[in-house]
């Protein structure tokens, strides 16, 4: 009794086509945050203008993907596991839409910061950073297509990380702001790109415990760490 | 209509109006249902959904001893109604019925006026005293099943000579009119167009605020629509029994999955 694929085939063929819009948002997303950190290490001004370029392919694929999620619930009224894949293909686009704007608005500011006098150690913080993001936001389109539930779980938890990252960077900005004022605009620039990568953290997480809905039904208990302390920073090195 | 909603995710605290356990039901040699118990709450809509043959129907049938009328069938188990077991020798199987009305998949009147349809109960059960007490039955079961308003001009005519949709409305009146506690129905809606589709859902879901419904649907859409719990049969198995909520969106059973999905027959 138990099969994979529906009586109505045509049903089968529009729930992959919208499963395969997310993953190739999800890969143009990748390479967005890969390719605004490089800008920036390299002081690459090309590349920065080609990742703002390329956010208008993403967000035309979530508009797409929307399109195609709506037309299949009026069309299908899907159930169970079905009506969980397009609730999730919803959620899924809208996130990776976000992450995608942040990946813009780091290369806007790496766009600005290589203009500057260069800060010694500041960008190789951040990469390491948006690369801890880019590996999670790999595994978790790939714990979306496998319906990988510990990988999921396992990618919620390294958010822990991206959060201590972050802080710690904001640490160091700080005191590269005080150490000399005229870094303040170029750490101003630093800083929110850090802040960028965190959201972009979270997002993840919300994919994440989609993929985690997505496949048992249930969302996962809100008993996750968190490791951004900056809110609470007096910024006199006294957290 | 928000509020109920609100409700309707909370039914548990509803009393149990009816309670098999254990039941089999056999058609000769061969076994239709094997071992279903469940619980019919009072003030609730339940639905029997599963493919052609599952034993949904028969199940159903059961419940107000409408198989006792095939002479090869044999029900054995426990069924009560208000912990009173039906299959008792000492209950009157038309009595029975009263209480627990039935409305058949292809709307049914008798070829009667419309007047005598609804009458035709209460009449036989010596519910009214007089032909003003049995006026008013009549058209406080046509209100009920929302059909007065088209069918009072025209009283005395035959029901047969109703639209299909108006006719189906009318065989709830019918069973309404005595005054059920639980109303069956098997697929009430596989003959009618959408728009008497809705309005027969609309009844469903008034006729709930008085007693418990149960309904067979082959549309899972109507099941889902209409009922606060389903239950899904398989091969004569009740498989999965729970909110309908739940069964929509988080079935417990890869079968009820694959059924409600389409990924089975």
């Amino acid at each position: 009794m138990e099969n994979k694929e529906h009586i109505v085939s045509s049903f089968d063929r529009d729930l992959e086509g919208i499963q395969a819009m997310i993953m190739k948002m999800g890969g143009l997303v990748e390479t967005a945050i890969a390719e605004a950190t490089a800008a920036l290490e390299n002081r690459d001004e090309d590349l920065a203008f080609k990742v703002r370029k390329g956010d208008k392919a993403i967000d035309e694929l979530e508009e797409r993907v929307n399109e195609e999620a709506a037309r299949i619930l009026a069309q299908r009224q899907p159930a169970a596991g079905d009506l969980r894949t397009v609730l999730t293909v919803f959620r899924l686009s809208a996130s990776l839409e976000r992450i995608g704007d942040y990946a813009k608005n780091m290369a806007k500011r790496a766009g600005v910061v290589m203009q500057m006098q260069q800060i010694n150690g500041a960008a190789a913080g951040l990469r390491r950073m948006s690369r801890q993001v880019e590996l999670m936001l790999r595994d978790v389109l790939d714990a979306y297509i496998q319906r990988d539930v510990d990988l999921a779980a396992d990618v919620r938890e390294r958010d822990l990380e991206v959060d201590q990252m972050y802080s710690a960077l904001f640490r160091e900005y700080l005191t590269f702001m005080m150490e000399d004022p005229r870094n303040i605009t170029a750490c101003m620039h630093l800083h929110f790109m850090a802040k960028n990568i965190e959201r972009m953290g979270d997002h993840v997480t919300t994919i994440a415990e989609q993929v985690i809905y997505l496949s048992t039904g249930d969302y996962p208990d809100e008993d996750r760490e968190k490791g951004d302390r900056s809110s609470y920073d007096p910024g006199n090195g006294e957290v | 209509m928000n509020d109920m909603r609100l409700t309707e995710r909370n039914m548990t605290d509803q009393k149990i109006k009816m309670q098999a356990r254990g039941v089999d039901v056999f058609y000769g040699d061969t076994q239709a249902i094997k071992t279903v118990d469940v619980d019919i709450q009072d003030k609730t809509v339940t639905a029997f959904i599963g493919p052609s043959g599952c034993g949904k129907s028969t199940f159903l049938r059961c419940l107000n001893r409408m198989n006792d009328t095939i002479d090869v069938c044999r029900v054995t188990g426990d069924i009560r109604l208000d912990e009173e077991d039906i299959y008792d020798p000492r209950v009157d199987p038309v009595q029975l019925r009263a209480k627990v009305g039935m409305v058949f998949q292809k709307p049914n009147p008798f070829p009667k006026s419309i007047y005598d349809n609804v009458a035709y109960g209460p009449r036989i059960h010596g519910l009214a005293t007089n032909k003003a007490e049995l006026d008013e039955i009549v058209e406080k079961s046509l209100r009920r099943a929302a059909i007065w308003d088209e069918a009072k001009d025209r009283l005395d005519q035959p029901g047969t000579g109703l639209s299909g949709g108006q006719q189906q409305r009318l065989c709830i009146a019918r069973a309404v009119a005595t005054n059920p506690e639980v109303l069956l129905m098997d697929e009430p809606c596989s003959a009618l167009d959408p728009i008497a589709t809705a309005q027969v859902e609309e009844l469903i879901d008034e006729l709930r605020e008085r007693f418990s419904v149960v309904i067979v649907t082959h549309s899972m859409q109507q099941a889902a629509r209409v009922s606060q719990k389903t239950a899904f049969f398989h091969l004569g198995e009740l498989v999965e029994f729970g909110e309908t909520s739940q069964i929509f969106t988080n079935p417990q059973d890869t079968r009820t999955e694959s059924y409600i999905t389409g990924r089975i027959g």
